[in-house]
């Protein structure tokens, strides 16, 4: 059985409507992806409104999801409460890591409130389950086999791994790959080009061979360079990785909200270059909403 | 007293004009054209909520090519526009050189079904 991985949201930190952003979208983080019989979504930004409407459209509907939250950011759960009312029938699994289950709860439930979402209590919406994840241990849903993995970003953060069938996915947003790496910050477009970057073990272990690799791709070297502390990545890092991970596809992730599609264009064709340099055939993309990929 | 009036005809004609560009821009379907693959040179406007691409001699775009599939994809009307779909095919379908199973199309894509390549067009 294949993995159906779509693209609903691919912008990060914040949504953007402009004109200049519609090829590749401007809602927040939401990715889904269909294995067996079940439907796991990574992440609430904003793009998972849009898929809420979809799931109540199939036929059959859906019973259950399994939402996998990488982090409690904003831009990771604006979405969930329109989410919800879209799908009144759905049963929500919310998984996550974090040493306090409690946070997790209290958070999203206070987002769920009329104080921040001007819902009419009696309105249906999607009942919510909480799980927890462990990083040591994976767990089990359906024939898919879930791992999570700690990411450098400030406040903490969770990428996860999606096995199924001899297929794998790997989803890894906000995500700084060159977080404590010396050097990082002088690299010039030019300077390191024959030598593969550094990139955390973790990571990249999980990434071995996997068809997909979703990653943090937001900056290009400069803007790295002015924004390092923000929690995210150059997308030359990210080729880098996915060269040594041997992926077979790697989809760069979390846009600047900045970014027009001509510069997520360019960072793509960046990447390639920098790619065939290092003589790696690999398909790299920039994750566009409204696109859907088979594995 | 000609000034005034000259400024109060451009404020009754112009908004006019604006209603009528907007009219314009909604009724004009969007196209795709095939701009390589038997058939090319051709333009197909998008006036109907589903297309089937394909080999079969009943699809509405037939690309006659042995790597198409008899009905290889959709292009379906979306809200947005039109959305392309792989109907299962055997060599799947080319979005901008990368092989998607689906994708909601805009304005410049490029698609690939077998030897036909084709670009969107938006209104």
């Amino acid at each position: 059985m294949a993995m159906i991985v779509k693209f609903w949201g691919v912008r990060g930190s914040i949504p953007t409507t402009a004109q200049w952003a519609r090829v590749f979208g401007g809602n927040t983080p939401c990715v889904e992806i269909r294995a067996g019989d079940g439907v796991f979504i990574c992440d609430a930004g904003t793009g998972i409104r849009e898929l809420g409407r979809d799931l109540a459209r199939r036929s059959p509907a859906p019973k259950a999801a399994h939402l996998f939250l990488s982090h409690l950011h904003l831009d990771h759960i604006q979405g969930l409460p329109f989410f919800l009312a879209a799908v009144p029938d759905l049963r929500v699994h919310v998984y996550g890591v974090s040493d306090d289950d409690t946070s997790r709860r209290r958070l999203l439930s206070g987002e769920l409130g009329a104080e921040f979402f001007p819902q009419n209590v009696e309105q249906p919406r999607a009942s919510l389950a909480f799980d927890q994840l462990d990083d040591t241990e994976p767990c089990v849903i359906g024939d898919v086999r879930v791992r999570s993995l700690p990411l450098k970003h400030p406040g903490g953060c969770h990428g996860f791994v999606f096995e199924h069938d001899g297929r794998k996915v790997v989803y890894a947003s906000d995500v700084d790959l060159d977080a404590g790496q010396a050097g990082a910050q002088e690299r010039t477009a030019t300077s390191d080009v024959m030598t593969l970057r550094p990139v955390p073990r973790a990571l990249l272990n999980a990434a071995r061979g996997a068809d997909l690799l979703i990653v943090d791709g937001q900056y290009n070297d400069p803007q790295y360079r002015v924004r390092v502390g923000s929690g995210h990545s150059s997308c030359l890092t990210a080729t880098d990785l996915a060269i040594q991970a041997d992926v077979k596809n790697l989809a760069l992730f979390h846009h600047d909200p900045d970014d027009r599609d001509s510069d997520v264009e360019t960072k793509v064709k960046l990447c390639l270059a920098r790619a065939a340099k290092l003589g790696a055939e690999l398909p790299i993309f920039a994750a566009r909403e409204g696109v859907a990929l088979k594995f | 007293m000609a000034e005034t009036s000259s400024h109060r005809r451009s404020e009754a004609t112009v908004p006019t004009l604006i209603v009528a560009a907007r009219r314009e821009r909604d009724v004009r379907p969007h196209r795709l054209q095939q701009i390589e693959g038997t058939g090319a040179p051709r333009l197909i406007p998008l006036d109907r909520e589903e297309f089937v691409m394909g080999r079969d001699e009943a699809a509405n775009i037939r690309i006659n090519s042995p790597r198409a599939s008899r009905r290889h994809a959709f292009i379906r009307r979306h809200e947005e526009g039109f959305e392309l779909l792989d109907n299962e095919s055997r060599n799947g379908i080319l979005l901008n050189g990368l092989k998607v199973y689906s994708a909601v199309l805009r304005d410049g894509d490029v698609v690939q079904v077998a030897d036909g390549v084709f670009v969107y067009h938006e209104s």
